[in-house]
């Protein structure tokens, strides 16, 4: 055959099937491709220009592709205005959907296989739902499900269980909320509570910094340090020995926080530990959220002091202690009173109605010291205003307030009783030499081998006088006469002999007869100073001490003096005032009222100097 | 017979109910009652108990199991789902406790976080859980009002016959085209290849389909210097025509898509959400577990 282009069209079908064929031959040397229906080879593609290329011979089996319509054509996958063509190499060329595919025919003809992919893309009505790729429904689900336990579990699951101090502290998210200003200091630190995981928070852990044993203490406070606490913490001492405490308690009252004990208990998490009451990570009951934090930790009080100071002694067998389900039902007073002075002295409680007396070795009569008309007195007032007397003997005269006016510091034989009592006992050049007074052995040893001076005047001697009689034992060293009748020691002090040696009971005033309980002597009502309220008392309203003839008296009011305002209605009494507990009693130290919330105020917590040298070297 | 059976017919269509109404609210009124009992507890005992409100006391514990119990549960639906079975537990009856027992956790969680909020892994389960939660709302809405939309949409004409039409007249646009010039078959094409029926999830859901490719072939056809002949001008009409149609058709199938993208959509938030909460509950119970 001469040369002519061979043409073959095949129309693919996508659906499967055979495909659609169409064959003619196209006489010449030139053949034209394009959109339009004037050419020899017709491309129904929009992308093809209606006279698009042209092709023709170049030689045998040779052919030459020119665009005439400036638009490409692809040979080989390049973009192309014109190609040279060898039939035998069978070259592909494409224009838009079309694939003109050359090899070579019978003679010198050329076949060209014209096909053409029919894309009958049926949209399928599926097209109509939702269909994402990369955020699909399971894709999501299982990058935010794996993400968040890897980041918020597994991950600060490793810190806490295979780092001991971590720079990082992934479990911070865990916090169910703030720590209280006095603890925010281990705000990131959770492990220093939270010791070990899964076991609640146990009182070891509190008492690193707030024991107050007295061999652990010191370090307690270190470790505050060590931990960075900007305040010294308050070392807190146990209400009872934890074993008795977890048999007197009972049950709370109520179903509901029953159970709840019951549970916890079985879950190893005991409801007897310190941060049962005293609570962190969360906010004051009814509090504003946004309010600053709290001082200290939130105090959640789960038992009242009736539910576990009634029936006591069915839970805990062995107490000593006496009910006290209310307070018309408070046991009278028993004061602990001195039974046995010496080195050891013994101590017991015994009931205020058996009129108690103390051994506490001092010769001392109230009564004969108040007397308005007594000799005392005329010597008060001899010894004037300006001495701070002037008038018959009042308390205050010899009791003295300590600063904080809510008791009274011991008394001081030289300071409370010196002005009237000299311990003179000789005068070097006008000035006056005094006994050491509270320590018999020195008083001994300044006596040694002294006479004693022969000197007029009152027997009753003012300071800076020496008394005749100090040393009247007729021919006695005045060592014998200072401790006999109508010496200078004589008159208070319980004193027998030994031969020549001298014996003295040893003194011992009490400085608290109810170690269990507070009072408070500055309120104005109990005799404090400023106005008290109608019905207040003064200090001769409890203490009967114009009719006690013997320092041994024990001379507090019994519980129905209290009575007398507390428990009261205002109705009945202006002065009157509540009875609870807290009022004369806490719980970690019951000889304490109750301090007020807030009390002692954080900032005067912070770190005294001295402390922090005490920290700083322990 | 045939009778009998137009009877029986129009009695099943008269007692058909959907899972909200399952059982006359049975669900509902279970849901309801726990919720009033719960929140009666609460402020009962929270103004009793003397520590503040919180998942730690035993109300809140009680609460917490609860919730947590109730949220494995009700993830379980994605279980049952897949179990064909009928009666007691109908697949209805289940999904009806789903709603109503999962609207009522808005109720129990909020009780047991006795209302403290933190930035932490409980309250981002406790957000999470709320998200699951509001887009469940928001498939009950779209289940319940969306069907009756899509169906005024379409009216007469099924999904298969929109793609059915506009696969007939890209073949006529393609078919007018071919006389056409260079230019006036890239106006052509724009609209044949160019256009797209529906695109992404925001697209679909806002129906925002201000530069379809019809539509700028349209304006684009306009623009066209003017037919040599008369022949040619007059394949322009008709091409102008087909387009218009076209676009006719499109509106109504990206209707149906919008409506269905909402019918749809929001699973996208549920499930995944639900797989999230699922691990932040894990979390959440452990953490405090751990830190006891």
């Amino acid at each position: 055959m001469a040369q002519e282009f061979h043409l073959k069209l095949i129309t693919q079908r996508a659906g499967g099937g055979d495909p659609i064929v169409r064959e003619r031959e196209v006489t010449g040397l030139e053949a034209t491709i394009g959109r339009a229906p004037g050419n020899d080879i017709v491309l129904a593609d929009l992308s093809i220009d209606p006279q698009h290329a042209k092709m023709r011979f170049t030689g045998p089996g040779r052919i030459s592709i020119e665009s005439i319509s400036g638009l490409p054509f692809q040979v080989g996958g390049k973009s192309v205005q014109g190609a040279e063509l060898s039939a035998a190499s069978h070259p592909v060329v494409v224009f838009g959907e079309y694939t003109l595919s050359f090899e070579p025919s019978e003679g010198e003809a050329v076949s060209v296989t014209v096909t053409r992919e029919d894309d009958e893309h049926h949209a399928s009505p599926s097209i109509f739902s939702l269909q994402a790729k990369v955020f699909g429904r399971r894709n999501m689900a299982w990058v935010l499900g794996s993400g968040i336990l890897l980041l918020c579990l597994a991950i600060p699951m490793i810190f806490v269980l295979f780092m001991a101090n971590p720079k990082i502290h992934p479990d911070q998210q865990w916090s169910t909320g703030p720590l209280s200003k006095a603890h925010a200091f281990m705000e990131k630190d959770c492990k220093s509570c939270h010791t070990n995981a899964f076991v609640a928070v146990r009182d070891e852990a509190c008492l690193t910094c707030h024991t107050t044993d007295a061999t652990k203490a010191p370090k307690a406070l270190a470790n505050a340090k060590r931990l960075g606490s900007p305040f010294e913490p308050r070392l807190i001492a146990e209400h009872a020995p934890h074993a008795d405490l977890q048999k007197a308690t009972p049950l709370p009252a109520g179903v509901g926080p029953k159970v709840s004990t019951l549970v916890q208990r079985a879950f190893n998490h005991p409801t007897d530990r310190c941060a049962s009451c005293h609570i962190e990570h969360t906010p004051a009951k009814g509090g504003d959220p946004k309010a600053p934090l709290s001082d200290k930790p939130k105090l959640v009080v789960v038992q009242t002091c009736e539910s576990c100071h009634s029936e006591l002694k069915m839970r805990l067998g062995k107490t000593t202690l006496i009910d006290t389900p209310d307070w018309s039902k408070h046991p009278d007073f028993r004061p602990l009173v001195m039974t046995q002075a010496g080195p050891t002295p013994k101590f017991q409680r015994v009931a205020l109605d058996t009129a108690p007396q103390e051994r506490n070795g001092l010769t001392f009569p109230h009564r004969m010291h108040l007397e308005p008309l007594g000799g005392v007195a005329r010597q008060a007032i001899s010894l004037g205003k300006g001495a701070g007397y002037g008038a018959a003997l009042e308390c205050a005269s010899c009791h003295r307030r300590t600063p904080d006016g809510k008791n009274f510091q011991p008394i001081q034989m030289e300071r409370d009783c010196g002005d009237c009592h000299s311990l003179a006992y000789d005068r070097v050049g006008g000035e006056f030499r005094n006994l050491p007074h509270g320590d018999l052995q020195k008083v001994v040893a300044t006596l040694a081998g002294r006479s004693p001076p022969v000197m007029p005047g009152a027997n009753r001697a003012r300071p800076g006088q020496i008394r005749p009689s100090a040393f009247a034992a007729g021919g006695a060293s005045a060592y014998r006469a200072t401790f006999s009748r109508g010496g200078a020691c004589y008159d208070c002090h319980t004193i027998s002999w030994e031969g020549d040696t001298v014996r003295m009971a040893p003194v011992k005033l009490a400085t608290k007869y109810l170690p269990r309980g507070g009072f408070d002597h500055n309120v104005p009502e109990h005799g404090g100073p400023g106005q008290s309220k109608a019905g207040g008392f003064k200090c001769a309203d409890c203490h009967r001490a114009q009719t006690s003839d013997k320092s041994g008296d024990v001379l507090i009011p019994d519980l129905a003096k209290c009575g007398t305002c507390h428990g009261q209605t205002t109705a009945k009494i202006a002065a009157a005032d509540d009875a609870d507990c807290t009022t004369c009693h806490s719980f970690h130290t019951p000889g304490q009222p109750t301090p007020k919330p807030g009390q002692p105020p954080l900032r005067t917590l912070r770190w005294t100097e001295a402390m922090n040298r005490r920290g700083g070297g322990a | 017979m045939t009778n009998a059976g137009g009877h029986t017919e129009r009695v099943r269509q008269r007692t058909h109910e959907g899972f909200l109404r399952h059982k006359g609210f049975r669900w509902a009124q279970i849901a309801t009652l726990l919720c009033l009992v719960m929140v009666a507890i609460y402020f009962f005992v929270a103004a009793r108990i003397s520590e503040p409100p919180s998942g730690g006391s035993w109300l809140g514990y009680t609460l917490g199991t609860m919730s947590a119990g109730l949220i494995v549960w009700l993830a379980c639906l994605g279980i049952r789902k897949r179990v064909i079975t009928a009666g007691h537990y109908s697949l209805k009856a289940w999904v009806s406790a789903h709603v109503y027992l999962g609207l009522s956790l808005t109720v129990l969680a909020t009780l047991h976080t006795g209302f403290q909020f933190g930035w932490n892994i409980h309250t981002l389960a406790y957000v999470l859980m709320m998200l699951v939660i509001a887009s469940g709302a928001l498939g009950i809405w779209a289940y319940a009002t969306l069907p009756q939309r899509l169906h005024g949409n379409r009216g007469e004409t099924t999904r298969k016959q929109m793609l059915e039409a506009l696969e007939s007249l890209d073949k006529q646009l393609h078919d007018l085209g071919q006389p056409l010039d260079r230019a006036g078959a890239q106006v052509v094409r724009l609209s044949l290849e160019g256009t797209q029926l529906g695109g992404g999830f925001w697209r679909r859901l806002t129906g925002s389909y201000g530069d379809c490719a019809n539509l700028r072939a349209m304006q684009k056809l306009k623009t066209l210097p003017e037919a040599p002949n008369p022949r040619i001008a007059e394949i322009q009409a008709k091409i102008e025509t087909v387009m218009q149609q076209k676009a006719d058709v499109l509106g109504l199938a990206r209707r149906q898509m919008q409506i269905t993208a909402v019918l749809e959509g929001w699973l996208f938030v549920h499930i995944p959400a639900t797989f999230a909460l699922l691990a932040a509950l894990t979390a959440h119970v452990i953490s405090v577990f751990t830190y006891w």
